[in-house]
């Protein structure tokens, strides 16, 4: 090891004032002064506000807002801005100690630019809010065991119904792009770190900012709304419904921000020979969900931030006495909400198409189509909005043009089966514990895909709507299609974030309560909308007992498998047996380096000859099969 | 355009390192690499804003659509129609979000304060575009300090400009759809505005440090780039305002 | 270790395992039309025979539109869904390697397809095809749905938190259980008081939002006797969940008679009555 480690980035030593106010800050001081200064702003705010029109809600985003602020502040967010704009731009020194050169364990907690850092970081914070999103869904499904349940208060049940629904969002949103589309993507396309790291980092800190605020909720009177907000109820709802929104603002640029960065990174920064048509479809997916993501999230903005105006400075847009109407929120919010579930979808595929070429050792099978597939769902997402807004009342004359262009999604959606199929179909299958993912989505998401097709049907969605088989339809594509999909990711790519393998055993144990829990929960759920439960409801009429104790048994099971699966996470972190640099001896990219990698991702630039999916080609090579003479980096004076 | 070698040369050598990580860049950026990734993240934030900005659009003519029966400014409403609450015939469109009574029509703002700002502010941007020409042109601090300063002092402007006409508005935020919409273009302008302020701020203190000197135009590019997209959007919100209330 | 021995060491790792194309199973595509055509018949008996069970009674046409639907939705579906599920459950079946479970090392490569332009298009073209039967299907039942029909009466909805009132126009007579007369198509204006409600006459197949300052129409044929449930479908705040109400089809006779009850004169009945004629 001793001829090598001096080539590792992270063992140089760095000047003593390296990083310069960095130095002084990390997750306690962003506590620390976010806490102050949402204390501040309290105060400053109560002092001046208390009492007038719209006050306590006025109070309330002052000092969340405060919060989010402060707490960047604290974490090191505006550093590189007030050094900008001083002029002091940061040395090759500083950039290092930024990456987190020298700080062992501590990087983790710090503003730290590496993408493997971040990636880490939202794969535990991933984790976290599935936890307490989890633990949410737990609440409710006792609350409906039996009709008249004392459980909880119809106030703190809808306040648990809109909270989980949200935390459940911004965790399946941020799953799969978070961790892997940071600490693998751009070592799939060769790069040495995201185009732009400290909005990486940024990107992070922003969302975890975001947590505490819808979190506060609760303590604000709970939103009552769903996760939806449909106005007016959002506009008359407690100071929680504030909360919310705030937090909707801020997460809105954690991940406008990290769309961009993902585009910039992959089409500028790709290793020499790494065509567009060579990159992995995991590359591809991240891309067009960022790019759909980047045309989402201002509509939640402009939905959101109108309604903190609603709601605090009282203009009109949602309310009928001022002359606005709920519909202007119904058609902002799901211009957003429609690509939102691709944003979520998207990555998962494209990581199990990874895995499906890898464990049955075959190459994709059309890969261009699948690349074309998932464009052609990304563009239909952003025309297919209003299939929400079926039975609201809006625009009846435009069912027909909506219903067509929802049920033209089938197509694409096709495709991509054709591709997971097609590349298994012949294929030399390898059933390690992430390939049982693959089979758990394609099982999963073709029922999630089927009930959708009723939806997308006007007069059965006169029946659908509002119905818990809407529930269920989305947790079965979400769940069932998104989150196992993530799952799958979490167990390819472990042994190349954590150094270590899985533990297959209790993974398996897990995935087999997981897959049972699921289909016990929401096929008992589909059941209820059949009989014609609405969704959202803290109580029941008798006639639905039955299918409630099944759905929320099936529930505690998939509780279960998701904390066994958790378990083996943490287990295997610290216990694992070590990975090799390539366990699954796959073809891409971030399977040729290193493992644990190192600090700007390779020993030497990768030259890429060919697909990543050279599998049983008789002259089939590494993608990057001559590792180059080293370059100026290694050799030359610059380390 | 395009750099010429001798200018990615001198942007390379900035710290008498490679320029790792430099500017969020990569260890072996050139200038030239590191212009074309901030240019694309510009031209895609400037997308994501454009998405919002068509969405403020979209209120305001759904808003206007929609209040066929005067509701929109409030048209039909005399002191003797200002009851208050939901009625019998259903809804009492003349009264404010607090249930006050709107007993005359609300008047349109007065479109000169709206010209004003939107063109402090396209004068701002204007001084950035000419910094970024006299810098491509091989300018020095001696220019391009001025020139951002002069900038500076618009968007300051600007900004006590869209401050100033909050405050001399003939209703207010509560008072209908008209009043609503208007008022959040303004604080629209007022947020791309402050944003603007940090970059011109930072153009301003970084021209005296001569970092545009000697050809290092690319981050006044970027900021004009954005520069102009805001004072474009605001002119175009400003004509809606005008022409549309 | 050196460099170059670290390197060669990591291409030693990713060395690709030699390739033995698989031997290809002639008989693989007639076993998996097989396997579709066994789910086929599955699906399709279960999309017969389950909705019995699971929907309500139908009080409406509307109401059997959405069953009807759902049953041939769900038979055009199968296939579909069958022929992956059979490709997915034959590939692992088949081709599955001996141990493969917890082998370290990796069975040797399949086939090296990169996909096939014909079996591509057939199965864009075969989607084509379905999407544009679920199209004209869902344009034919919704235009048949939204047909004005001649016997129409008017009812007018509100909603409000956390309950359900119904009026007959003209007639003065309001109520919170839904009272209707068999064999009429009802006009339902619905609209709120306060927050968006969603009107859901559940045994009627429809569902309109009730939304402040505006009136929804929905339209429903009654055709049965009996009573149904009417439900709140969108989330209205604190009490959503206990905002539902009964309601009952009846004769027209019994329906005259119960208006009289509520102190409508005779001769608004009458004009209520015949208003849709």
């Amino acid at each position: 090891m001793s001829t090598i480690a001096p080539m590792l980035l992270e063992d140089t030593k760095l000047e003593p004032k390296a990083g310069g106010f960095y130095r002084h800050q990390n997750f306690l001081t962003g506590l620390i002064v976010g806490i102050l200064s949402g204390f501040i702003g309290w105060v400053v705010s109560l002092a001046l506000l208390q009492g007038s029109n719209f006050g306590s809600d006025m109070v309330v985003t002052v000092t969340l807002t405060c919060w989010v602020i402060g707490f960047n502040a604290g974490m090191g967010t505006f550093n590189a801005i007030f050094r900008w704009i001083l002029g002091h731009d940061q040395n090759h020194e500083d950039e290092l100690y930024a990456a987190g050169v020298g700080q062992g364990w501590k990087r983790y907690w710090k503003y730290c630019t590496d993408h493997k850092v971040v990636g880490t970081q939202y794969l535990v914070l991933v984790m976290v809010l599935f936890g307490v999103g989890g633990t949410l869904a737990m609440m409710i499904r006792t609350q409906l065991l039996s009709p008249n349940s004392r459980f909880m208060s119809p106030e703190t049940y809808n306040a648990i119904v809109s909270i989980h629904g949200m935390i459940m969002i911004i965790a399946t949103i941020i799953m799969v792009s978070g961790p892997f589309a940071n600490f693998i993507m751009p070592i799939m396309i060769g790069a040495k770190d995201m185009a732009f790291p400290r909005l990486n980092a940024m990107s992070f800190w922003v969302v975890v900012s975001a947590v505490p605020p819808i979190l506060g909720s609760f303590f604000l009177g709970g939103v009552p709304a769903g996760w939806t907000t449909y106005a007016p109820l959002s506009v008359q709802a407690p100071p929680a419904m504030d909360a919310f929104a705030i937090t909707i603002c801020t997460f809105v640029i954690s991940v406008t921000v990290a769309g961009i960065n993902t585009l910039v990174t992959v089409l500028t920064m790709r290793a020499k020979g790494m065509t567009m048509g060579r990159l992995p479809i995991f590359v591809w997916g991240s891309i067009i969900a960022g790019g759909l993501g980047l045309y989402a999230m201002p509509a939640f903005l402009m939905a959101q931030s109108a309604l903190i105006t609603d709601r605090v400075v009282g203009t009109g847009f949602y309310v009928a006495e001022q002359g606005g109407t709920g519909w202007l929120y119904e058609n902002t919010f799901w211009i957003m909400g429609h690509p939102e579930v691709y944003v979520i979808l998207i990555p998962p595929v494209g990581a199990l198409i990874e895995i499906a070429s890898t464990f049955a050792r075959k190459p994709v099978f059309g890969y261009k189509v699948m690349v074309a597939g998932i464009s052609g769902i990304a563009t239909l997402s952003i025309m297919v909005w209003a299939h929400h807004m079926f039975t609201t009342g809006w625009a009846p004359t435009l069912a027909d043009p909506f219903m067509l262009t929802t049920e033209l999604i089938s197509i694409p959606t096709g495709i991509i089966f054709l591709c997971m199929v097609g590349t298994i179909w012949r294929g030399s299958i390898w059933t390690r514990l992430p390939m049982y993912f693959l089979y758990l989505f394609i099982f999963n998401f073709i029922i999630g895909g089927i009930t959708g097709i009723y939806l997308s049907d006007v007069p059965a969605d006169q029946y659908f709507h509002g119905n818990m088989f809407v529930t269920a339809h989305f947790h079965y594509t979400l769940l069932g299609g998104g989150l196992v999909g993530a799952m799958g990711a979490v167990c390819y790519w472990f042994p190349k974030v954590t150094s270590r393998m899985l533990n297959e055993r209790i993974g398996k144990t897990a995935f087999w309560v997981v897959a049972i829990g699921i289909q016990i929960t929401y096929m008992a759920q589909f059941y209820e909308g059949f009989q014609g439960m609405a969704r959202r409801v803290a109580n029941y009429n008798a006639l639905f007992v039955d299918a409630n104790r099944v759905s929320s048994a099936g529930a505690y099971i998939l509780m279960a498998g998701m904390l066994i699966f958790m378990y083996a996470i943490i287990h295997s972190w610290r216990h694992g047996k070590k990975a090799s640099a390539n366990p699954w001896h796959a073809k891409s990219l971030e399977w040729m380096t290193l493992t644990p990698v190192p600090l700007e991702n390779f020993l030497v630039d990768p030259v890429v000859t060919g697909h990543p999916y050279g599998y049983g080609e008789p002259d089939s090579k590494p993608v990057a099969p001559e590792m180059p003479v080293p370059v100026s980096a290694n050799s030359g004076g610059s380390h | 355009m395009s750099i010429t070698d001798q200018q990615m040369h001198d942007s390379h050598d900035d710290h008498g390192h490679h320029g790792h990580y430099e500017e969020g860049g990569n260890h072996h950026d050139t200038a030239q690499e590191k212009h074309r990734k901030e240019h694309m993240a510009t031209w895609l934030f400037i997308f994501g804003d454009v998405v919002f900005f068509l969405l403020e659009l979209f209120f305001w003519f759904y808003l206007r659509a929609n209040n066929t029966a005067g509701m929109w400014r409030a048209a039909n409403c005399t002191p003797a129609n200002g009851k208050l609450g939901p009625t019998d015939e259903g809804l009492n469109t003349c009264t404010d979000g607090l249930f006050n009574p709107i007993t005359h029509a609300i008047p349109k703002a007065n479109p000169v304060y709206t010209i004003i700002v939107f063109a402090l502010i396209a004068i701002a941007a204007a001084f950035v575009w000419f910094a970024e020409v006299q810098s491509r042109k091989g300018a020095t601090k001696k220019t391009t300090h001025p020139l951002t300063a002069l900038a500076l002092f618009f968007v300051l402007a600007a900004i006590a400009a869209q401050f100033y006409q909050f405050q001399v508005l003939p209703f207010t935020t509560i008072q209908g759809t008209y009043a609503s919409t208007f008022e959040f273009y303004m604080g629209s302008n007022v947020a791309h505005f402050l944003l603007a302020l940090v970059i011109v701020t930072g153009l301003w203190s970084r021209s005296r440090l001569g970092k545009f000197d000697n050809g290092k135009w690319y981050q006044l590019h970027l900021s004009r780039l954005f520069l102009v997209w805001v004072a474009a959007s605001c002119v175009i919100l400003g004509l809606v305002t005008i022409f549309f209330a | 270790m050196s460099y170059e021995e670290k390197r060669d060491e990591i291409a030693e790792e990713v060395k690709p395992i030699v390739a033995h194309t698989m031997p290809f199973h002639k008989k693989a595509p007639a076993k998996v039309v097989y396997i579709t055509i066994v789910f086929t018949i599955i699906g399709v008996l279960l999309a017969l025979f389950l909705p019995t069970h699971m929907f309500p009674f139908s009080m409406s046409p509307e109401m059997h539109d959405a069953v009807l639907t759902f049953v041939v939705f769900t038979i055009a579906a199968a296939p579909v869904a069958a022929l992956v599920y059979a490709i997915a459950a034959y590939s692992l079946i088949a081709w599955r390697k001996k141990g493969a479970n917890n082998n370290e090392e990796p069975p040797e490569d399949g086939a090296p397809s990169h996909g096939s332009g014909l079996i591509t298009s057939l199965w864009i073209g075969t989607s084509v095809v379905l999407v544009l039967f679920l199209l004209v299907w869902g344009m034919a039942e919704l235009s048949a749905e939204t047909a004005q029909q001649s016997n129409a009466i008017q009812v007018n909805v509100t909603g409000q938190q956390w309950m359900w009132t119904f009026s007959y126009p003209g007639t003065g007579v309001t109520t919170h259980n839904l009272i209707l007369p068999e064999g009429r198509q009802i006009d339902f204006n619905v609209t709120s008081m306060d927050v968006t409600h969603g009107f859901w006459p559940v045994e009627m197949g429809v569902q309109i939002d009730a939304n402040p300052n505006v009136i929804d129409h929905i339209a429903a044929t009654t055709n049965r006797l009996g009573s149904f449930d009417v439900r709140c479908s969108q989330i209205c705040g604190l009490y959503h969940a206990y905002m539902q109400t009964k309601g009952t089809v009846v004769t027209n006779a019994q329906f005259a008679t119960w208006l009289a009850s509520q102190g409508a004169s005779s001769s608004s009945i009458q004009s209520y009555a015949l208003s849709g004629k």
